[in-house]
């Protein structure tokens, strides 16, 4: 190890920070500039530590700008407090006292990683650096030559150094290397030639495809993942998920400890199956409807953005215009009156130019109402018409979710209607079939089974009910929520352009003044 | 598909130059005059002598156009069918005089018909036989636009005597020519000569009125304001029916001009009749409205009376067919008769076929020039490479009605190396615009100027895409240059560049250039994506004097007003003597969103730094820009110093490297094919020609053979051996005796003998030295040559077999 492991650790305190930010700092006329004002660590985009017998990584957070870090030839022992850099496109940290790849989840822009010379046995722990080109892990203690594999997932990676590992002892570990990270150009500093490359991918051909196909497969099923996720939020947005099956119905038995105890009685087998088939003919009818309206949702709102982006680009257009007409001619008279030498002209046309200021600002406002009131209008409109739909989408499904019920309450009464004849029968000792203990024990008296098919009943309303509930709600919610968004970004939208308007007077105002201002001194 | 064949013989049709295939008598009140040679039509015309007084006139013309028809053709080469009728015409001619009877009969009012002038051997011919459709090898010839241009290119316009009566003789005798030789221009010129004269007048009319009009002028007026002959000329053209190869509706062409005109164009006051190779229609609607209300449904006999009842109804609109179902009766009553027409098919034409040849068809008018002159303009047509500049095409137009204050002057050029493609010389402004083809050295487009001095109004245009700045457009005055650009990696749109008066250097060196200095530089940006639009210049302004600099940046989006910022760069020093490095005055910015690292002096600082770099580079720029200005007028004057033609490496006749090489080629594959045929002598045939014919050669004769060639060819060489040793021989002793001749009187000779005598000697002496040479060389090669041939026989298959055993 080299010498200044003997010297005592430092600490990366302001002071040195400062030290090496001032003297990486612009030289001469602009160091000058620096000094006077001072650097703030935010403004900083390279920084270089090296040799400073760095024991931790610390007091980095200001540097959220920072795009290069050297903090090689220290005695680091574990990274950290590197969280906040996440704009870091180049790492160094080659040289230290490293043992495990850590603290690096949040660099997503990282490029360029070296930890050479470092005690790392294991590579992992990189999954967030998706853009990683360069990555130098020489000299460490990694042993496995199969782990290489995990490489495979950065796409973007040309340049590997692996050399002064025990896995560069194996005698397959060049053609291992190239044979599993095909898009790899530099390895260990070297070009891998072409030659190289094929006799690798022969050499290893049946294992990397082996591999591949694993991958793809693995790829695929993410992909159905994903595509049955979109799906679902997609019914989700239109309010009737999992309204295409028998998903409510299952759910309605779910729980129901009586109902499934009826279900074995004698008859109620067919009795559920046709209720079964209608049940999930209406949900399917609702869920055809819900999405065909929130198609129909989907087509307002994009027209009323549409008609309003219209509207508000018309009407930028027309204060570009204005604005640009106003600034040749403030230029203009600007560059006259600087060359105007009588006080008394000056002071007129300074007049002149005031006027025009004023001008333009109420020109610039009277625009800017007219498009407010444009807007409220048709926002207004617009907000009519999303109610409508909403109301006529909650109507029909509660008509339909009545047609559920309805359903259920005729089931109720065949159920029932069968669960009597039973107990009748039973009663009077007629009973064919067996039925089992935890059923018969429910044919004790009438009240008990009326009770029970009642409970049944009552549970299956009852999930029909929340279900019902669940959209009127979250579609009501949706409603409010978007009119809320939209009158609130025309709010925004409003109140950044009458800032602007004033900011831009302000300034124009203030260009003139300090002209008088000079005048005057002169 | 019929009428899909009918537009391909129109345009053929159009090619032959017919320009009568559709030919219509023009004018509701045409006079067209037909003299026919048959006494049945003689009769006619008694009728016409009473009723119009005209026809008398008409009769005393005849004489003269046919001098300036006849010269031309010699009509002895003609083919047979040219000088008498078959059969079938004979009896067409009969069925159209029959016809043309009936019609003056029934229609007497109207002009007689056209049916069969006299061709130019006198012989009177149908119209429609007279065409031929003709498909020729050109493509310009497949479409009727530039089919209509050769026809018009290649007639040459000759005036009618009168042009209000273009004698039937006259249009007689103008078919025949024109399939002879290329015949069409007596017709052609006549009609166009009249619709030209008429277009004129016309053109003449309206602009005399305006004229009159604006000034008041009398000269003119009375001739221009009525056309005394409105109505009365005569002009025949083809009329392009709507419905096959996409034609959507019915056209004109003037076969003269090769313009297309609308059947309702008011220059076209009526249609006689009109005819194609097939048939020939008479038009039974009134033409009160010009030609605006006719409806050309050739199949409708009420409005188009056939007169063949031919196989073919070239247009029958869908409506009329869907009639025909009411009007079943009719067909009844009309089938006997339509049977008996029908057996008079068109006979074929008899006319030759008409050739053009690739030279003819590339030299277009008559010795590849050709100049029309229309009213206050003049146009000059070329031939490719007839002028050694590639000038193909000039327009004159002229101020004044006598053509000689030059207004405007175009010239088409073709074939130039610097591609160049138009030049438009405006005389009244002095400006001239050059455009160029893709392929300029300097991806010029067009170059507009009023002189080929620099630092002048200037405008020239280029090629964005061939060119690695981008340059779309670069305007000069004398005080600005600005420049437009197109699809730079670094976004930059225009370049503005104010020039300030030259300063006179102290110590005049002509040799150095002495730039102009800058003022000012205006620089725009295109937006660029990938920056956000408070950090994207889109304007920045030097003012070199003012060392003050400008920038405007792109607006956002969402705003209305933009960022911009000023920096004025003043190197003052504070009241310790300290240089001043950067104070907040010096840089004035709005920021739309105000952001704080642009607050900072180093921030700025480094920014003007930049800046300053900058004005440097577009400096420089300009500079470059004025020297690639001087380059490209340098440039332009070789150009048309040098004016180079191209050759296309297809142009077989015109490209010289390629002329050679297939002249070489052509010769060593001559010289293969006489070393062939050496090859091929049969040493042995004269020797099998001895022996009889079609045996097989038996051992003793191949053995025979054999020896018989050699010792012939031995024979040979000793012959030869012995002629040249006799030439030898001759010619030294016809030296000796020469030598003694001198010897002998040496002393009496003139010096001019003496020159004559040492002349021969050395020639004598070359020639032996020749012969002895040639002789040993024979001696040499004699043995080897033998042998040679002995080895030849030995293997020769016809012997092989014959020898080997024997040997």
């Amino acid at each position: 190890m080299h010498q200044l492991c003997d010297m005592e650790p430092r600490v990366m305190d302001d002071d040195m920070l400062k030290l090496a930010v001032g003297e990486q700092g612009p030289r001469d006329e602009a160091g000058q500039l620096a000094k006077q004002e001072g650097i703030l660590f935010k403004d900083v985009l390279s920084l270089q530590l090296d040799f400073q017998n760095i024991l931790r990584i610390d007091n980095l957070w200001q540097f959220e700008n920072l795009r290069k870090l050297q903090l090689d030839n220290n005695t680091i022992e574990k990274i950290e407090g590197l969280e906040k850099l996440t704009r870091l496109v180049w790492l160094d940290l080659s040289f230290n006292n490293i043992e495990t790849i850590e603290g690096l989840d949040t660099l997503v822009n990282l490029e360029d990683l070296s930890l050479f010379n470092n005690r790392i046995a294991k590579i992992d722990s990189l999954d967030a650096l998706v853009k990683l080109q360069v990555l130098s892990l020489g000299n460490n203690r990694i042993g496995n030559l199969m782990k290489i594999i995990y490489l495979r997932r950065f796409k973007d990676l040309r340049t590997l150094s692996l050399a002064g590992n025990p896995i560069a002892a194996a005698e397959d570990y060049r053609m291992f290397i190239c044979a599993y990270l095909p898009d790899l150009v530099y390895l260990d500093f070297r070009r891998i030639d072409d030659h190289t490359k094929e006799l690798a991918e022969v050499k290893h051909q049946y294992s990397t495809d082996e591999l591949k196909h694993q991958e793809n497969l693995m790829q695929a099923r993410l992909e159905d993942e994903q595509a049955r996720r979109e799906e679902l939020e997609e019914h989700k947005a239109a309010f009737v998920e999992n309204l295409n099956g028998s998903f409510l119905f299952d759910s309605m038995y779910a729980e129901d400890v009586e109902g499934s105890k009826l279900a074995s009685l004698p008859g109620v087998a067919e009795l559920m199956e046709t209720y079964k088939d209608k049940f999930v003919i209406i949900c399917l009818n609702i869920f055809e409807y819900g999405l065909k309206q929130q198609e129909k949702r989907k087509a307002e709102l994009d027209t009323f953005n549409e008609r309003v982006q219209e509207a508000v680009q018309e009407n930028q257009a027309q204060g570009r215009h204005r604005t640009a007409e106003f600034e040749e001619k403030h230029l203009l008279s600007l560059s006259t009156i600087r060359g105007e030498s009588e006080l008394t002209d000056i002071e007129t046309k300074i007049a002149d130019q005031r006027e025009d200021i004023a001008e333009l600002s109420n020109a610039l406002m009277t625009l800017e109402m007219q498009l407010v009131e444009q807007l409220e209008e048709t926002i207004n409109m617009f907000e009519r018409n999303i109610v409508d739909l909403v109301e006529l989408f909650i109507e029909n499904v509660q008509s339909l979710m009545a047609q559920c019920r309805d359903l259920e309450n005729h089931h109720h009464e065949k159920l029932l209607e069968i669960a009597i004849n039973i107990l009748e029968k039973i009663v009077k000792g007629e009973l064919d079939e067996d039925l089992p203990d935890d059923v018969r024990a429910l044919f004790v008296d009438k009240d008990t089974i009326v009770n029970a098919v009642g409970a049944s009943h009552d549970m299956h309303l009852l999930k029909i009910d929340n279900r019902e509930d669940e959209l009127v709600t979250r579609v009501n919610s949706w409603c409010t929520h978007l009119v809320d968004k939209i009158h609130k970004d025309e709010m925004t939208r409003n109140r950044r352009r009458v800032k602007e308007i004033n900011q831009y007077g302000d300034h124009v105002q203030g260009e003139l003044d300090s002209l008088e201002c000079g005048d005057i001194l002169d | 598909m019929e009428v899909l064949k009918e537009k391909v013989e129109e345009e053929e049709a159009a090619e032959r130059e017919d320009a009568a295939e559709r030919a219509e008598r023009g004018e509701k009140m045409m006079r067209l005059m037909e003299v026919r040679k048959e006494e049945t039509t003689m009769t006619q015309e008694m009728l016409r002598d009473l009723e119009r007084k005209l026809s008398e006139i008409e009769v005393s013309i005849p004489e003269k156009p046919s001098t300036f028809t006849k010269d031309t053709i010699d009509i002895s080469k003609l083919p047979l069918s040219y000088k008498s009728n078959t059969p079938k015409e004979e009896h067409l001619l009969q069925v159209a005089d029959n016809f043309s009877r009936q019609y003056s009969l029934l229609c007497p009012d109207r002009v007689p018909l056209f049916l069969h002038p006299l061709n130019e051997c006198e012989v009177p011919k149908f119209v429609s036989t007279t065409i031929r459709p003709t498909l020729m090898p050109y493509p310009e010839l497949y479409n009727w636009d530039t089919c209509a241009q050769f026809v018009s290119d290649f007639l040459a316009m000759l005036p009618l005597p009168d042009p209000l009566k273009p004698t039937v003789q006259e249009e007689e005798k103008a078919p025949p020519k024109k399939y002879a030789i290329k015949p069409p221009r007596d017709l052609s010129s006549r009609f166009e000569q009249e619709q030209e004269m008429k277009r004129q007048e016309e053109i003449k009319a309206a602009e005399e009125k305006r004229w009159r009009q604006e000034e008041e002028r009398l000269m003119e007026v009375d001739s221009a304001k009525t056309d005394p002959l409105h109505g009365l000329r005569v002009h025949s053209w083809v009329l392009v029916l709507s419905g096959k190869r996409e034609v959507p509706e019915s056209f004109f062409i003037d076969p003269f001009t090769a313009r297309s005109y609308s059947t309702q164009d008011d220059n076209f006051l009526g249609i006689e009749s009109l005819w194609n190779h097939k048939n020939y229609w008479i038009n039974m609607q009134d033409c009160w409205n010009c030609c605006k209300d006719l409806i050309f449904d050739l199949g409708d006999p009420v409005m188009w009376e056939y007169l063949l009842l031919g196989t073919d109804k070239p247009l029958l609109s869908p409506a009329e067919e869907e009639d025909n179902g009411a009007n079943d009766d009719d067909d009844v009553e009309n089938l006997g008769k339509e049977d008996e027409d029908k057996s008079f098919d068109m006979p074929n034409s008899w006319v030759e076929q008409i050739e053009i040849s690739p030279e003819v068809f590339e030299t277009r008018c008559p010795n590849g020039k050709k100049v029309i002159q229309y009213k206050k303009a003049k146009l000059e047509k070329w031939a490719p490479y007839l002028n050694n500049n590639g000038l193909v095409c000039r327009l004159t137009t002229y101020e004044d009605l006598e053509c000689t204050k030059t207004l405007e002057i175009k010239e088409w050029y073709q074939n130039r190396e610097d591609m160049l493609e138009l030049k438009h010389i405006n005389k009244t402004t002095g400006l001239n615009i050059d455009y160029f083809k893709p392929g300029h050295p300097q991806a010029l487009r067009v170059h507009s100027y009023t002189s080929m001095q620099p630092e002048m109004d200037r405008v020239m245009e280029f090629y964005e895409k061939a060119r690695v700045d981008g340059l779309i457009k670069r305007e000069e005055t004398p005080k600005t240059m600005t420049e437009y650009y197109q699809g730079r990696p670094d976004f930059l749109s225009y370049r503005h560049i104010n020039f300030g008066p030259r300063v006179k250097k102290l110590v005049l060196n002509s040799a150095e250039s002495n730039p102009r200095p800058v003022v000012k530089i205006i620089e725009r940006f295109f937006r660029n994506p990938a920056k956000p639009a408070d950090e994207d210049v889109a304007e920045r302004v030097f003012l070199i004097l003012d060392e003050r600099i400008q920038l405007r940046y792109h607006c956002r989006e969402d705003h209305i007003t933009a960022s911009k910022r000023e920096f004025l760069r003043r190197t003052e020093v504070d009241s310790k003597g300290n240089k001043i490095i950067m104070t907040p005055d010096m840089c004035i910015s709005f920021e739309v969103e105000p952001m704080e690292h642009t607050k900072k002096l180093l921030y700025q600082y480094e920014a003007m730094m930049k800046l300053k770099n900058e004005e440097k580079l577009s400096r420089h720029q300009a500079w470059e820009s004025e020297l690639e200005v001087l380059e490209i007028l340098k440039l332009r004057e070789e150009e048309e110093e040098a004016h180079v033609l191209t050759t296309s490496i297809y142009d077989t006749k015109r490209n010289e490297k390629s002329k050679e090489y297939r002249e070489a080629m052509e010769r060593v594959m001559h010289e293969e094919h006489l070393r062939q045929v050496e090859a091929q002598l049969d040493y042995l045939a004269p020797f099998l020609a001895q022996l009889p014919p079609g045996e097989k050669l038996t051992r003793w004769q191949a053995v025979r053979l054999k020896d018989e060639c050699l010792s012939d060819f031995k024979q040979r060489l000793i012959n030869k051996a012995n002629l040249i040793q006799a030439r030898f021989e001759k010619e030294t002793q016809e030296l000796q005796k020469q030598q003694q001749w001198y010897q002998e009187n040496q002393v009496t000779l003139t010096p001019e003998d003496e020159d004559l005598y040492l002349s021969y000697c050395s020639q004598a002496m070359f020639r032996i030295r020749i012969l002895e040479q040639r002789l040993n060389r024979h001696k040499e090669l004699a043995p080897l040559k033998y042998l040679a041939l002995e080895e030849k026989l030995y293997k020769d298959p016809r012997l092989v077999e014959l020898l080997k055993v024997f040997v």
